[in-house]
């Protein structure tokens, strides 16, 4: 009977434990069609803290720039989130979870062990946790404790790894999809606004994130109060949010400096003094072209990106020519020289980053041809069309691609 | 696809890196690697042999800048000199349009660039073919 009873007995806790499991298995799948971070983890934290009968249950999350885990979600523990704990790696029962990469069980709590004053005040006796891993970096760390003194098992741990491997999975996917949102906004809130209305100039614009992959490439037009109208085109090496917010400090530096001079080469030498100050490492390419207030007159300069490619009327369209100039990010004192070229009325400007015009397989001066080909007076929005129908036509670009046309309307005099 | 037979060494340290025909953002990291660890080693003369290159964004520059970088680094912390060189002939446009002509001397063809006695330090312009 008693053999039995505890056959009986380990049977019935198997059997639990299997209930306990699809319990886990089922949090993530539910929780995600909802796709709402915080809701996922929320529903994870009360699933696992139930499953497991402990008392507190919280996810922390890596922030790779301080190199801290701040807490993120909570249940029983939710003055952590609200306090805005903040956990270095390597210390504490968090931080060694995610510097070793590995579980950790404690049935000890004080403060030799554990650095999260919370924690401590809130009386927790028994604490375990596990990291939290996608593509092979810990990106946070999940624990549950308990008011009451415990030794977890390693079926328990087993459960909480599960949890950890599900939740490291959804995270991972929404982390990138929260990435990709932000860079896309960032992108939209740095368009170009229209034109003043006392610029006699029309523009057409056009932005394809590549691969579906929004990047750094960005375009500018914008009045100086002393009348010249600067037109800017750039294309940040790398892709994703870093690259989107890097452009964005950039594009912002180059207004300011904009203000203070009328001289491209002097704004792009600035430019660089600062990029390389700031965000060291960053390569980036940059063409500013600034036009007189007349219209007469256009000067221009590049650090390292393509040169424009302007149709004047009864002309075919011609690369400008330009001195080319070191790309952004690179030497101290890199040599910045500005071209200036008369503007004949009804001329059409068409700036681009590479994206448009390089192929695998194709010679630069075969896709600059394409171009020159393509480009033609006509009124911008014609001619971005026509240039993304020539160029593109059904591809699926693999490269950031933005175009930005700008035509100075024919003089009074003319038409 | 660069493999050990595109490195080559002579006795007196000059030595070549053959990169392949298109360089982008798919093997632009090994690229880097290569050009890292060749970079590493100390030569009187590193070239960077882009003869055979057709194709090279912007995951491309970025490696050729890194190798100078690193070069830069290693001659301004040490007495030894490694002067990089580049040849390029189908992506001598793209190469001339970053700038990086203002930074490494470019030459068209391998035997042009380990022929020439003086090179030219860094930053100066390239020298005449």
């Amino acid at each position: 009977m008693q053999v039995g009873g505890a056959r009986a007995a380990e049977q019935g806790s198997r059997a639990e434990l299997q209930d306990r499991l699809r319990d886990i298995q089922s949090i993530t799948d539910a929780a995600l069609s909802r796709l709402d971070d915080q809701e996922l983890l929320t529903e994870l934290l009360e699933r696992t803290r139930a499953v497991l009968h402990a008392d507190t249950a919280a996810v922390l999350l890596l922030d790779y720039t301080s190199g801290h885990l701040i807490a993120a979600a909570a249940a029983g523990l939710e003055e952590e989130v609200r306090q805005g704990v903040r956990i270095p790696v390597g210390r504490g029962f968090a931080g060694r979870i995610a510097a070793q990469h590995r579980p950790v069980i404690l049935d000890r709590v004080d403060h030799s062990t554990v650095l999260n004053p919370i924690l401590l005040a809130k009386g927790i006796r028994a604490l375990m946790g596990v990291p939290l891993i996608a593509s092979g970096k810990v990106i946070g760390v999940l624990h549950v404790g308990s008011l009451t003194q415990r030794q977890f098992t390693s079926e328990e741990l087993e459960l909480l790894e599960l949890a950890g491997n599900r939740a490291a999975a959804a995270l991972a996917s929404l982390m990138a999809r929260d990435d990709r949102v932000a860079a896309e906004a960032l992108q939209r809130s740095l368009l170009p606004s229209a034109l003043p209305k006392e610029v006699s100039a029309d523009m057409a614009v056009r932005y394809v994130p590549g691969a579906g992959k929004v990047g750094g490439d960005w375009y500018d037009v914008f009045c100086a109060p002393s009348g010249h109208l600067w037109a800017v085109i750039g294309d940040v090496t790398g892709s994703g949010l870093a690259a989107a917010v890097i452009m964005g400090r950039m594009r912002s530096a180059l207004r300011a400096y904009a203000l203070e001079t009328a001289d491209p080469a002097d704004v792009l030498a600035r430019l660089d003094r600062k990029m390389q100050h700031f965000e060291p490492g960053a390569l980036a390419t940059v063409l500013c072209a600034v036009f007189e207030p007349g219209l007469d007159r256009v000067r221009i300069c590049s650090a390292g990106h393509f040169p424009p490619v302007i149709a004047a009327p009864g002309y075919a369209a011609e690369v400008a020519e330009i001195p080319s100039g070191l790309l952004i990010g690179v030497a101290r004192d890199a040599r910045r020289r500005a071209a200036t070229l008369e503007i004949t009325p009804g001329s059409l400007f068409c700036f681009y980053t590479d994206g448009l015009i390089e192929r695998r397989g194709q010679l630069i001066d075969q896709g600059l041809g394409r171009l020159c080909q393509a480009v033609t007076t006509q009124p911008p929005e014609l001619a971005c069309a026509a240039v993304m129908a020539d160029l593109v036509g059904n591809e699926t670009a693999t490269d950031d691609i933005a175009v930005l046309m700008l035509r100075c309307r024919p003089s009074a005099s003319q038409s | 696809m660069i493999g050990g037979d595109d490195r080559r060494r002579w006795d007196d340290g000059r030595a070549v890196v053959r990169m392949p025909a298109e360089i982008d953002v798919t093997n632009a990291a090994e690229i880097r690697e290569v050009l890292r660890a060749a970079a590493s080693r100390s030569s009187s003369v590193l070239i960077i042999d882009m003869s055979a290159t057709t194709f090279c964004d912007s995951a491309g520059v970025q490696a050729i800048i890194d190798a100078y970088n690193q070069v830069d680094a290693r001659n301004r912390s040490r007495t030894t000199h490694t002067q990089l060189r580049l040849v390029a002939s189908g992506v001598r446009r793209i190469i001339a349009l970053v700038g990086i002509d203002q930074l490494i001397p470019v030459y068209s063809t391998v035997e042009a660039a380990l022929a020439d006695p003086a090179g030219g330090p860094h930053g100066r312009d390239q020298p005449a073919e």
